[in-house]
């Protein structure tokens, strides 16, 4: 600046460079260095902070979508309610890169209806419902081993813009296998693989958060949101 | 209508490690968190990152709340927001991992200072309104927007000095008109 300050109008002035940000990080590390021993400087970036506040108004609110309640909680609180066992297998699987112990669940698996009178009742029938900690994703999945069909019903959350939920089989300590990505309509009926039939009373369903169109690797890639035990009925 | 006494009541049972009263705190003010995000990225999954950040930053230090003197909304805000400019500066390779929290725990007012910016509050609106157009949309978007002297020198196709001074004169206008 051409003209000079006093000291006190410079300290004010950087004061308020600091708090608005406009300091590149070279100067905000300057900055802050002088801000830690400086108690006046700390009073005058104190004073911007409270002179700005009311700009914050122009902030117009936006509902995130409940998948980012999901998936801070899973990140912060973890999964109390599974064994850890499939913690552990689940991290393993995702790999070292993703450090954060993501995912939530519950198993509860619940009686919820009688299959309807005309269904075929020769093969297993299967219950699971797969569940975030904070009930913000619900999906219920009832898989029917006369047809090797499961439909899948998704009765709580819903992906993120550009995201996708793609549903995970896993069987004792193999890789999980993809049943595929979770369509926008709430209900699907997957095909599950032959393979899979007739071991399904053990396995365990997950439900993670990958790019849209599912994982690029067929692997989990994005945080594991919901977890679910499966029960025979 | 959560209120600001609300506010500061949850941020107090979060300091003492109550998810309930985390999980409330997170229903209340997401949504303009949320927004300051937004504003600043541009960029819906950007903004869902740093939300998420904004809320683990707040779980961490929210026992640092108490002592810092500011408005329960506007500490909030004021992690939203460097949280999303950071983001900002990382990706655009600048790199710098500021600590966000030691930026807001040293820059809290006293109470007395809180009762003083609320009965000034808006004054700065009016402060504002008497700079120059320019000079204003500049403080605006830095505020708003997260915009660097280095970003305001290239969007009003200035060289970076000029943008400095012109900015520098208007910060200590501000002042004068803010302490009148």
């Amino acid at each position: 600046m051409s003209e000079q300050l006093t000291p006190e109008d410079e300290n004010r002035v950087a004061a308020a460079e600091y708090t608005l940000r406009l300091m590149d990080a070279d100067e905000e590390r300057r900055f802050e260095a002088r801000l830690s021993e400086d108690q006046a400087l700390k009073q005058d970036v104190a004073e911007w902070v409270a002179h700005f506040a009311p700009l914050a108004d122009e902030y117009a609110p936006v509902k995130p979508p409940a998948a980012v309640k999901a998936r801070l909680t899973a990140n912060l609180f973890g999964a109390p309610d599974v064994p850890a066992s499939i913690w552990s297998r689940l991290g393993f699987w995702r790999g070292l890169s993703f450090a954060a112990t993501a995912a939530a669940a519950v198993l509860a698996v619940v009686l919820v209806t009688q299959p309807a009178p005309d269904a075929p009742v020769s093969g297993p029938f299967y219950l699971s419902e797969i569940a975030s900690e904070d009930d913000s994703l619900r999906v219920l999945a009832m898989f029917d081993g006369a047809t090797g069909g499961m439909r899948v019903t998704r009765t709580a959350g819903e992906a993120v813009a550009g995201r996708d939920f793609e549903l995970w089989a896993i069987v004792g300590d193999n890789a999980p296998v993809s049943l595929g990505v979770l369509t926008d309509g709430g209900v699907d009926t997957i095909a599950i693989p032959a393979s899979l039939q007739g071991a399904f009373g053990g396995v365990v369903l997950a439900i993670s958060d990958e790019p849209d169109g599912g994982s690029p690797t067929g692997a989990p890639t994005g945080a594991v949101l919901a977890v679910g035990q499966v029960s025979g009925v | 209508m959560t209120t600001a006494a609300d506010i500061d009541h949850l941020i107090a049972r979060v300091a003492l490690g109550d998810r309930s009263a985390f999980s409330k705190l997170y229903d209340a003010t997401s949504a303009k968190l949320f927004g300051v995000a937004l504003r600043v990225l541009n960029n819906t999954a950007s903004a869902e990152d740093v939300l998420q950040e904004t809320f683990m930053k707040i779980w961490r230090y929210a026992d640092r709340y108490a002592s810092n003197g500011m408005s329960p909304m506007t500490w909030l805000i004021t992690i939203a927001r460097n949280t999303a400019i950071d983001r900002l500066r990382a990706t655009k390779q600048t790199s710098d991992i500021a600590d966000v929290e030691d930026r807001v725990a040293a820059s809290g007012p006293t109470p007395e200072q809180s009762a003083v910016a609320g009965s000034e509050a808006k004054r700065i609106v009016g402060c504002l309104d008497q700079l120059p157009d320019d000079r204003r949309a500049a403080v605006r978007g830095a505020y708003l927007q997260g915009e660097s002297y280095a970003d305001l020198a290239a969007q009003f196709d200035v060289p970076l000095n000029t943008m400095r001074t012109w900015l520098r004169r208007s910060l200590l206008a501000l002042r004068e008109c803010m302490t009148q």
